[in-house]
C-alpha cells in the first residue's frame, strides 16, 4: 500500500466512485462514466509523471 | 389513512418538501457519509457514499496523515481545518480518540494528508447532492 503508484490506483478508484455516483444514474451510464473518470486519473497521472520526470526537484 | 394521505401529498410532483426534511437531510449527511442518501432510501448512493469517505479516511489515517485541529492562525491551516472536518463524525471520532496525529518524517504523510482532505471535500459534495435531491433538483 505505501508504493506510489498503488496509493494513486486507490485513490483514483475511490474518488471515481463517489463522483460517479453523484453525477450518473442507470447502471451502464455509471460503469461507462466510472472507467472514463478512472482511466483519465490514471493516464493523466502518469503522463504528469514523466512530464516533472526531469524536474530537479 | 391519514397517514398514507400524507405521505402521498409529500410525494406528489410539483410539491415543495418542507424545510425541516431538507435541513435534517443535510445535517445527516454532513455527520455521516452517506446517511443522508440513506434517509432518503437512496441505498445504492448511501452505500457508496459510505464505504468510499469512511474508507478514504482511514486509509489516509493508517498512511500517517494529520487529522488537523481547529487552528485558525493563518489561510492555509484554516483551509485545512475546513477540509478534514468535512468529513463529519468521522473527522471528530478521529480526533477525540487521538488518531491522526501524522508523522511528518514518513514518506507516506503528504500522501495521508490529501486522502483526509479528499475525504472530507467529498463529503461536502455528497451533502449538496442530498440537498439537491431533497429539493426534488434531481433523482
Amino acid at each position: 500500500m505505501t508504493n506510489h503508484f498503488t496509493m494513486m490506483i486507490v485513490f483514483s478508484l475511490l474518488v471515481s466512485l463517489v463522483f460517479t455516483f453523484i453525477a450518473k444514474t442507470g447502471a451502464k451510464e455509471r460503469a461507462q462514466y466510472f472507467l472514463y473518470l478512472f482511466g483519465s486519473f490514471t493516464l493523466i497521472s502518469i503522463v504528469a509523471g514523466w512530464l516533472m520526470y526531469p524536474f530537479p526537484f | 389513512m391519514e397517514t398514507e394521505a400524507v405521505q402521498q401529498e409529500f410525494k406528489a410532483p410539483g410539491i415543495e418538501p418542507s424545510i425541516f426534511h431538507t435541513a435534517s437531510t443535510c445535517i445527516a449527511a454532513a455527520l455521516v457519509p452517506g446517511l443522508g442518501h440513506a434517509v432518503m432510501k437512496k441505498w445504492d448512493r448511501a452505500l457508496v457514499f459510505f464505504a468510499s469517505i469512511t474508507l478514504m479516511f482511514f486509509i489516509g489515517v493508517g498512511l500517517q496523515g494529520r487529522v488537523f485541529g481547529p487552528d485558525f492562525a493563518d489561510l492555509f491551516s484554516t483551509l485545512k481545518f475546513i477540509a478534514d472536518a468535512g468529513a463529519g463524525l468521522l473527522y471528530w471520532v478521529a480526533r477525540l480518540r487521538g488518531m491522526g496525529a501524522g508523522e511528518p518524517t514518513t514518506y507516506t504523510y503528504d500522501f495521508g494528508n490529501v486522502f483526509i482532505y479528499v475525504a472530507g471535500l467529498l463529503n461536502m459534495l455528497v451533502v449538496v447532492d442530498a440537498f439537491d435531491i431533497a429539493r426534488g433538483r434531481k433523482s
